[in-house]
């Protein structure tokens, strides 16, 4: 008898644990759920100019990372174990793409093991596909022409007009992504495309009025040719004497006979490429060196539309003296 | 064989006709690419308008434009940029304008926008179409000069280990997605003797629960050095304590590993991974070239791994591993061998650096165990590098090897390896390119057994062709 009811008790015992076990997780559940339904849309980018633009779209319902800072050379980012971190929790990946992040992104998005956002999933957006690109080679070409990127030049971030398509190109992905706000990334990529807009418009009417002569320039890397084409500016010559490639003097000397033979007083490069060679040639031919950010200093708060009316500015400035 | 020549010579017309030809397009070569600036001023002017040329290249955007046509923005867009060159300021400022025009069009309408997105893909080039399907294929060669004072003591089976000229390898490195599942990676090496499959494996993408499975041939993650190929090296041989634990060709073979990317907030990677144990390039502390088969799971080698990473700042960086391998080993029945491993990796790199400046701080250290017929056979080893990154055309590195000795020689795998050996190796590289990169070494190897140390003199030259995918941290 004793030990009859000693097992009864057990048997309750046994049921209580599980009943409670079963509370505790039904609390947990709830909890968990309330928290995914105000849970933020993880978004990485490769880039702070990406990063930027999807801020704007996607307001306070995104929580934007950018694994490049804008201090960084984006064909040179360090892959930090830490990437694989932000990456592995991401809901949407958005990637320049033409292989300007080849050396360091495709073994941090394998290693992150989130499928998500492997190239060709729903959380995977490569801007270089929603944009016009320039410089696509249509000839042969081989590493003899320097770094060049066999689908284009990659850097077209730097126009706004381009940020634009970006811009929509987002605002799908995140609607698909958070059905629920649809409305308010169509709401934020109206307003940024209107507040961008009028940038654009700005820009190009002042630099409409410049000297074709004043609107030559010089820059360090074929990075710049999207910044050219939206303001109409001509570029005469590459630091570098190809892509990728440290200048050399006698490159030098034909750039800056180049730039007195043509009056050109305008350069201007990224600030991570070094700046000593720029410098003694604008000297040298009379001009000023522009150091333009390489992305938006998103840890700093900076939006998109304000980096590119400080980029726009100082060429200006250098440009109409 | 013999018939074209002759042809040729019998037919002087045919040859005329060659020759003519052969001026021609040097004269085109000549014109497409401005050689070194002479001091003939018209010369230069000439060069300096190719080069003009070349910075805006009006045909590049042609191109790009016309499969673009597809997109209304785009193709409005692309009207004026394509005949620029033919046309009038005033021409051209009339059609700046249509563009401004296009453009405030196409503020006003994002919906116009939003249409060029979706039809992204229609303004994808053929070339990126025609690529998207080949896995990267790239192909990197290593040769060497070397000069050694005494009887080399190379253990790396890359290392150049021979006065004279050497071959360390060319490498072909292939890689692809199999699917949305799987990836392929493929090292295939040729020597001058042969071609050997370094790695060749299958690795999950889409696994859930933070998972991820290899399969294949592989170099098992056994300490920071280990899993990596010779072209991802600083130094043009591979640290002794590698060499010779592990073995020639680093510790590999075919098997499964198994991977685990923790939850927590930081970067910890749990890997463990089973593979056969034989080998004398790639298992040399296990069964090395003695295959014993395998008749129980214990005859497997089987490896683990913990890294974590930390992000201490911007600009410093600490990796941390900690890595062990048991197996069995020749010796006697049921003989097993244990290595432990750990690896430090400190980085300085300031994100803000124009010059791409970094100083790395590499560490490992390895304790080996191993049972005999009677007795327990235990040695150390370890290295320790520093190479400092000075900008993107200049690194120096000197590193410090030090591996203990058995005694007696009861080392059945190194029996003369009787003592301490310490090497100490500086070195300095020169990137032409991103691409390419020559290397001059010094050494000063110290085996203790050695009447004699050994002086080592190395230049290496290293090339690379092809689209080569992502290097790890």
């Amino acid at each position: 008898m004793a030990t009859k009811k000693r097992e009864n008790k057990m048997k309750y015992n046994h049921l209580k644990h599980i009943t409670s076990a079963f509370i505790t997780l039904a609390i947990v559940l709830f909890a968990h759920s309330a928290w995914a339904k105000g849970k933020k849309i993880r978004v990485v980018t490769s880039t702070p100019d990406l990063a930027a633009i999807t801020m704007a779209i996607g307001g306070e319902h995104v929580e934007v990372t950018s694994l490049a800072r804008h201090t960084e050379d984006p064909h040179y980012v360090d892959p930090r174990p830490s990437h694989i971190v932000k990456l592995n929790k991401a809901d949407l990946l958005v990637v320049n793409g033409l292989e300007l992040e080849v050396g360091w992104l495709p073994g941090l998005v394998v290693q992150a093991r989130n499928k998500n956002i492997q190239a060709g999933a729903q959380g995977y957006l490569d801007a270089s596909s929603v944009v016009k690109l320039l410089q696509v080679p249509t000839q042969a070409i081989d590493r003899s022409q320097g770094d060049i990127h066999p689908g284009g030049n990659p850097h077209f971030t730097y126009d706004p007009r381009r940020a634009l398509n970006i811009a929509a190109a987002v605002e799908k992905k995140l609607a698909a992504l958070d059905p629920d706000h649809k409305k308010d990334y169509a709401k934020n990529n109206e307003s940024f495309s209107s507040d961008l807009g009028t940038v654009i418009k700005t820009y190009e009417d002042k630099f409409a009025k410049l000297s074709s002569e004043q609107k030559q320039v010089v820059t360090y890397h074929a990075s710049t040719i999207y910044i050219s084409d939206w303001l109409g500016l001509k570029e005469v010559m590459q630091v570098e004497p190809k892509p990728g490639i440290a200048p050399n003097p006698k490159h030098i000397a034909t750039v800056l006979t180049a730039m007195r033979k043509q009056n050109v007083h305008l350069i201007f490069q990224e600030s991570f490429y070094p700046k000593k060679a720029s410098q003694k040639l604008a000297q040298l031919a009379k001009g000023d060196l522009v150091v333009i950010p390489g992305g938006t200093n998103v840890s700093d708060g900076q939006t998109y539309i304000k980096r590119i009316k400080t980029m726009a500015d100082a060429i200006y400035k250098a440009a109409s003296k | 064989m013999m018939l074209q020549p002759h042809i040729l010579i019998k037919h002087k017309a045919v040859l005329w006709t060659l020759v003519l030809f052969a001026l021609l397009y040097s004269t085109q070569a000549q014109a497409q690419q401005p050689s070194e600036p002479a001091p003939d001023d018209e010369v230069i002017t000439r060069q300096l308008e190719e080069a003009d040329d070349n910075a805006t290249p009006p045909k590049q955007l042609d191109t790009q434009d016309n499969p673009a046509q597809e997109s209304e923005v785009t193709a409005e867009d692309s009207a004026p940029v394509q005949e620029e060159e033919e046309l009038s300021d005033e021409e051209l400022k009339a059609l700046e304008a249509a563009l401004a025009e296009d453009l405030e069009a196409q503020e006003d309408t994002p919906s116009l926008a939003t249409t060029a997105s979706t039809q992204g893909f229609s303004q994808s080039t053929m070339g990126r179409t025609l690529q998207s399907m080949n896995p990267d294929i790239s192909l990197i060669l290593d040769v060497a000069a070397a000069g050694f004072s005494n009887t080399p003591l190379q253990g790396g089976a890359h290392d150049p280990n021979q006065n004279g000229f050497n071959l360390q390898q060319l490498e072909m490195h292939i890689e692809s997605n199999v699917d949305p599942f799987f990836e392929l990676q493929a090292n295939i090496v040729f020597s001058q003797f042969g071609v050997e499959v370094e790695e060749a494996y299958a690795r999950t993408l889409a696994l859930p629960a933070n998972l991820q499975l290899k399969a294949g041939q592989f170099l098992t993650q056994m300490g920071r050095l280990n899993p990596t190929h010779p072209h991802s090296w600083s130094f043009l041989d591979q640290p002794l304590v590698n060499g010779k634990f592990l073995g020639g060709e680093g510790s590999r073979g075919l098997g499964m590993e198994v991977s685990y990317l923790t939850p927590l907030p930081w970067f910890v990677e749990l890997t463990a991974s089973s593979t056969m144990a034989t080998g004398a390039c790639c298992a040399r502390s296990f069964y090395g070239g003695q295959d014993l088969g395998v008749n129980s799971p214990t005859d497997l080698l089987y490896t683990t791994r913990m890294e974590h990473f930390f992000a201490l700042s911007d600009s410093f960086s600490l990796l941390w591993g900690t890595s062990a391998q048991f197996g069995p080993n020749p010796t006697g029945l049921g003989n097993r061998t244990e290595i432990y491993a750990t690896d430090l990796y400190l980085r300085w790199r300031p994100l803000n650096n124009p010059s791409r400046t970094s100083v790395s701080l590499q560490v490992e250290a390895m304790h080996r165990r191993r049972q005999t017929a009677g007795d327990i056979l235990v040695d150390n080893g370890g290295y320790g590098q520093l190479v400092w990154d000075i900008n993107f055309r200049h690194a120096l590195g000197v590193r410090y090897d030090f591996v203990e000795g058995i005694a007696g020689g009861l080392d059945t795998i190194d029996p003369e390896w009787t003592e301490n050996r310490q090497r100490a190796t500086a070195q300095w590289t020169f990137y032409p390119s991103h691409f390419s990169r020559l290397r001059l070494q010094a050494g000063y190897d110290n085996p203790g057994w050695y009447e004699r140390p050994i002086l080592i003199a190395m230049l290496g030259a290293e090339v690379l062709i092809g689209a080569h995918g992502a290097h790890g941290y």
